[in-house]
């Protein structure tokens, strides 16, 4: 191995994962403001930023914040200390808010008017007919679910729940005293924020939200006191689920018992409507016991999550992207099973493009297969009544035996992993819950069949969870495959995942967290070592996040050696590129499109015999040393070239990409005088160009010719 | 379906393993799941000689998990097998009750001989390779966790194997203790092997040229194995196996750990094993070193396709048991000619006799071995050849041969020269209960008592050690056996031998014996 030199290393040619972030929300967000979008596709987008910053928030912000309370005062990548990135994030973070809703307030909401659709910003703004109407919506239907609380001597500071909608209110007796009392109701979060009010004569429809027509009503709720001012405000808490493992003796009821403390941890945010008043925030403030730097005065509705239900509303298609149908699979349009269509050669599976049932067929048909043996997957993120877990269920009353490891440690999905598990173990599958100290991430599932000549393994490994519904959504590969090879290795996979030893050697998949880290760097290292003895050598790679240093620094050495580096990266992104003397060869893009590109793909050039490689991890220290991931390579020359055209397209995009900049900021490629290339459309128009061609070649018809039955004398 | 599937379980020292296996005349042997658990039965063994109830449960837990997996592939037959961390520890009877009753697998204890026997046949299964390698001066290495084996092949048959207790947990045990540098535990290990391997080349090895070694047992599976779970290494030669060992000698147990993908425990193991492997080469000069990657699972399974029929081997293992007996006729110095005629005569007595005793092909090569090996007591002690002849063959391994035949054919020699007695066949009555031995007591008792009674007759038809009857035709007519020669001279001392042994051979067949010579009329 050769010498790596210093500045591979120097924290100053790394970007701090969290600023970084930030970055990414500013693409989304970009794409809100996008007016070449469907007003509603921006909606969404604007919706999505906020979402993504509420989780940002959550983990990241929270994690920062335990790090200063714990006194830990390692530097990270970049060389920052925790309350040095605080500061920072607070910051930009302040800057992405404001222009969030500088597009919500100059450019989505004239719009969307312009369009035949009033938002009521606030209640004073309601017509008398308007107002009618709320009140008596507040009476009937939103009345009987609050509970307004006031603060006094006798009554403390009531907890207010994380990411709840809250109303605050200053009261004054009626008896006349002078002392103003707090008070505060909770937005019900059963009732839908957005409530349409009746269609005005112009025909044009209005909204308002709910938190105005409690504001306008909240007289109501304290009788006997004046209501001096009230405002809308939102509290985020530390949300970062941390297991101490070791000491838990049960898994699943540890994380029962921490998903209840989710609600009530530290105070790390608060978001208030701009120009709160004084006293009101002063209170807020000391109660919640927060800094001035975690308070975000909002220009507008708190917690813009509403626009996702906005987009939902029906009546305004002609303002969104036609929904796109995923298509079917050519290799099995046909009356076989999928198990001899499997047996025909190996499957790619390209999603959201092609459907996701395959997927699910799978397993489905497995379930009732008489002569499948066993079941076995790894399931991350599912979906609420997914079709995987009913059809796993009937396998096991088929008295298959059915392996399935349920990853509890998915942020945000605990408490829909924990119900599907019960379900699972009560039918007889053999649930595994995770393992200590790892998370399981990968995506692979195994069903063994007797058949004629012995037992044959069906395998598929994906990039993506197995969730039928964010397939629609994420861009992510799959492969099916009776590669005995794999098989082989599936197997090993789950009897390390079963606890058992580990298989004393491995085909074709390379496993995380032992191998993968030490994979990518020797192919990396191979690479570099190719460029410098003069031959070609090309790296691309496509995923999510890279954020790990050691890769990183071995990319940086690649560079050097003059090694064509391409990186399609959605999120996080810690290398600096096109840096003289460091990363010139290396040319960062980032993708953000409807789908949410999440697929993970490594080219290597090898010295003229390429290694195409799909799996699921991120080049993230965590991915690579806290994780079970599996790589697996992609061999059969369709499939590869079907792979190598994906990544081609994606780095001809042009519509939806942005190219990191020297200075870190990343920009949209200048279009002028070119095709204009939106990778995730064109990828849509080839699925079904594939569906075309495989119905033609069905049809007798559509090849225009007729064949002859020659006499066969 | 023509295609069985089949389960092996090995209670080793340091892991308990199960195989399932394909197992079909077209495809031979092919392994489809393979799992393992570490559990250190041989650290409790090798030290206290018990094994601790915790690591029982323990055990018991995960055979149970392997039935599980096992009914998943609806196996058709299975076979556990234990080696030497349960055959030695004190409390194996109870062990093996406690895997019985909580998990339903019976585990039975197989003897070191039959354990090496069957890694034996899994490397012939290895056609192409094994019967090339072969044909030069080859000796099979078996580094286990509590002994080692060695075996020496002369032309295509094995004909002498020894066990050392030199394996690698037994090694580390004896060092455990010691506080001293690695480099001086490694002399020292060094020093330990020279002295057990230096008094096997003096007896064993004086003028064999051993030009290939094979690797088997546990060790130099780990050994072997490719950083980054690679493919592991099938073939090095001497050199290089050299180098490979000072590069790991300087190795830390983290990088051990890191290098060859074991646990701290394991990592602790590899260096002695290495030791052994490379004082080995050193002392055969071997050049080759063939490692064909055998398991025990796969041994099990290779026994069980080879009884079941499934897969035929082209090596004859017999030739190999005949071998070996021969070589160890050799060296306690029998008498050549006397022994080949006695092979020529109790063959022929059996076989003309098959009406009448009833026993098979196996009974009938036991009976030729016990033949080659009358007379090794000799050796030791002439007025009691008997007793020590029974020593010897019952502390001789002969590969190929069960604990229980080779206990046979002691009690036949011994036996040979001394007064049958029904109600003192001793049997080693501890070893027998969960061996492989399917006969009882009585029936062993009964087949001694045949296998004497033929070896017997056949002794006292060359008691001169003159070949006299050489020529002698057998067969059976009107409930006598009739042993007719030509011989001419004087046959005084055979015919009254003949005579004395009659009796009890009439006893056990209800055939009389007869010895004519027929008189050429001038």
């Amino acid at each position: 191995m050769a010498d790596i030199s210093e500045i591979y290393y120097n924290p100053d040619n790394y970007v701090n994962r969290e600023l970084s972030w930030i970055e990414f929300d500013y693409r989304v967000l970009s794409e809100a403001r996008d007016k070449n979008l469907p007003l509603f596709e921006r909606l969404k987008f604007l919706s999505i930023t906020a979402s993504n910053l509420d989780e940002f928030y959550m983990v990241r912000v929270a994690s920062l914040k335990d790090m200063v309370h714990a006194k830990y005062t390692k530097p990270d990548i970049a060389g920052m200390k925790a309350d040095e990135q605080l500061e920072k994030i607070s910051e930009k973070t302040h800057e992405l808010v404001s222009l969030q809703y500088s597009t919500y307030n100059r450019s989505i909401l004239p719009t969307l008017k312009q369009n035949g659709l009033r938002v009521i910003s606030s209640h004073e703004d309601l017509s008398e007919a308007e107002g009618r109407f709320a009140d008596t919506y507040f009476v009937r239907d939103v009345y009987p679910v609050l509970t307004p609380m006031a603060v006094d001597s006798s009554r403390p500071f009531p907890l207010i729940r994380n990411k709840s909608l809250n109303i605050a209110a200053l009261l004054k007796k009626k008896s006349g005293e002078e002392e103003l009392e707090f008070a505060m109701v909770q937005v019900p979060s059963v009732l839908p924020r957005i409530v349409e009010l009746p269609v005005s004569e112009s025909g044009e429809r209005s909204f308002i939200l709910l938190e105005q027509i409690i504001e306008r009503n909240m007289e109501s709720l304290f009788l006997n006191y004046n209501v001096v001012t009230t405002h809308p405000f939102r509290v985020m808490r530390n949300a970062d689920l941390t297991i101490d493992e070791e000491e838990a003796v049960d898994l699943l009821e540890e994380i029962e018992k921490q998903l209840k403390k989710r609600q009530w941890g530290e105070a790390i945010r608060l978001e208030v409507e701009e120009k709160m008043d004084k006293r009101l925030l002063k209170i807020l403030k000391r109660e919640l016991i927060i800094s001035s730097n975690d308070i975000f005065e909002i220009a507008g509705p708190l917690d813009l999550s509403f626009l996702m239900k906005m987009y939902g509303l029906n009546g305004f298609d002609h303002l969104k992207e036609v929904p796109y149908i995923p298509q079917q699979v050519p290799e099995l349009m046909n009356e076989d099973d999928i198990f001899i269509n499997i047996r025909k050669g190996d499957i790619l599976l390209h999603h959201p493009y092609q459907t996701f049932d395959p997927v699910v067929q799978f397993v489905k048909t497995a379930a009732k297969d008489p002569e499948v043996l066993a079941i076995k997957q790894t399931l991350y993120r599912v979906s609420g009544n997914s079709p995987i877990i009913a059809a796993l269920l009937e396998a096991a009353d088929n008295r298959k035996q059915v392996s399935v490891l349920v990853e509890l440690k998915a942020r945000f999905d605990e408490e829909n992993n924990i119900n599907w598990a019960k379900k699972l173990e009560k039918a007889g599958c053999h649930v595994i819950y995770g393992l200590v100290g790892l998370k399981t991430h990968s995506k692979i599932t195994l069903v063994v069949r007797r058949e004629e000549d012995g037992i044959r393994r069906y395998v598929h490994l994906g990039t993506g969870n197995y969730n039928d519904s964010t397939a629609k959504l994420y861009t992510d590969l799959g492969l099916m495959t009776c590669n005995p090879q794999i098989g082989e290795d599936a197997t090993a996979v789950f009897n390390m995942l079963s606890g058992y030893s580990e298989p004393l050697h491995w085909n074709k998949l390379v496993v995380a967290p032992i191998w993968l880290r030490a994979r990518f760097l020797k192919m990396i290292r191979r690479e570099t070592r190719n460029a410098a003895a003069g031959k070609p050598a090309h790296i691309i790679a496509k995923m999510n996040s890279l954020c790990d240093k050691e890769v990183i620094a071995a990319l940086y050495e690649a560079s050097c050696a003059g090694v064509g580096i391409q990186l399609i990266i959605r999120g996080i992104c810690s290398l600096k590129a096109g840096v003289p003397g460091l990363s010139e060869n290396i040319k960062v893009r980032s993708i953000v499109g409807n789908f949410l590109e999440h697929a993970r793909i490594f080219y290597f050039e090898n010295d003229g015999s390429p290694e195409l490689y799909l799996g699921s991890a991120d080049w993230m220290s965590r991915n690579l040393d806290k994780r079970v991931e599996i790589m697996f390579p992609v061999e059969d020359e369709r499939l590869l070239e079907r792979i190598m055209h994906v990544l081609k397209i994606q780095l001809e995009d042009n519509v939806k990409t942005h190219i990191l900049q020297l200075d870190g900021t990343w920009e949209k490629p200048d279009k002028r005088g070119k095709t204009l290339i939106n990778c995730q459309e064109q990828f849509c128009e080839e699925a079904s160009l594939y569906v075309r061609a495989e119905l033609g070649r069905l049809d007798p018809a559509g090849s225009r010719v007729f064949i002859p039955t020659e006499s066969q004398g | 379906m023509a295609i069985r599937l089949f389960a092996a379980i090995d209670v080793g020292s340091f892991e308990l393993e199960l195989g399932i296996y394909e197992i079909s005349p077209k495809t031979g042997i092919r392994k489809i799941d393979h799992v393992r658990h570490v559990i250190a039965l041989g650290r409790d063994t090798y030290k206290n000689g018990k094994i601790r109830y915790e690591l029982v449960d323990e055990m018991c837990k995960v055979i149970e998990d392997f039935a599980d997996i096992m009914k998943s592939y609806k196996i058709t037959g299975y076979r556990a097998y234990a080696t030497s961390a349960l055959r030695e520890a004190k409390n194996s009877q109870i062990v093996l009750d406690q895997i019985r009753v909580r998990t339903g697998i019976e585990v039975q204890i197989i003897s070191n001989s039959e354990q090496r026997f069957i890694s034996y046949k899994a490397i012939a299964s290895k056609d192409a390779e094994f019967n090339k390698i072969i044909q030069k001066g080859t000796a099979i290495v078996d580094v286990g966790f509590g002994s080692m084996q060695v075996s020496l092949f002369d032309k295509d048959a094995l004909i002498s194997t020894q066990n050392l207790m030199l394996g690698v947990l037994r090694i580390r045990e004896m060092m455990g203790d010691m506080q001293v540098s690695t480099q001086m535990l490694n002399t020292l290990i060094e020093e330990m092997v020279d002295n057990e391997l230096n008094t096997f080349r003096k007896v064993y090895l004086r003028d064999r040229e051993i030009k290939n070694l094979i690797g088997i047992g546990e060790s130099i599976l780990y050994l072997s194995r490719e950083s980054h779970g690679g493919k592991p290494v099938e073939w090095i030669t001497a050199e290089e196996f050299i180098i490979f060992y000072e590069k790991i000698k300087l190795m830390s147990l983290d990088q051990i750990q890191d290098r060859f993908g074991v646990n701290a425990e394991y990592a602790a193991l590899l260096v002695p094993a290495a030791i052994i492997f490379k004082r080995v080469l050193e002392l055969t000069r071997a050049e080759i070193f063939w490692i064909p990657g055998i398991r025990l699972c796969d041994s099990i399974a290779a026994e069980y396709a080879e009884e079941e029929k499934t897969v035929k081997f082209h090596h004859d293992f017999s030739e190999d048991i005949l071998a070996a007996s021969r070589n160890m006729a050799k060296r306690y110095k029998c008498h050549g000619p006397h022994t080949v005629s006695m092979e020529k005569y109790v063959l022929g007595i059996f076989d003309c006799m098959k009406k009448y005793h009833g026993m098979e092909k196996r009974e009938r090569f036991l009976l030729q071995i016990a033949a080659i090996l009358h007379a090794c007591g000799k050796f030791i002690s002439m007025r009691k050849p008997s007793e020590s002849a029974y020593n010897i063959i019952m502390s001789t391994e002969i590969i190929g041969l069960s604990h229980m035949e080779r206990e046979i054919i002691a009690n036949v020699v011994r036996y040979n020269g001394l007064e049958f007695d029904y109600n003192r066949v001793q049997l080693n009555e501890e070893l027998f209960r969960n061996t492989k031995g399917e006969l009882s007591h009585e029936d062993i008792t009964i087949l001694i008592a045949k296998l004497t009674a033929i070896l017997r007759l056949a002794n006292s038809m060359d008691r001169s050690h003159k070949q006299k009857l050489s020529d002698s035709r057998m067969n059976v007519k009107e409930g006598k056996l009739v042993v007719t020669t030509s011989y001419e001279g004087d046959m005084t001392l055979e015919a009254l031998s003949f005579n004395q042994k009659a009796d009890f051979f009439e006893e056990i067949f209800g055939i009389r014996p007869v010895l004519r010579q027929k008189r050429r009329l001038s």
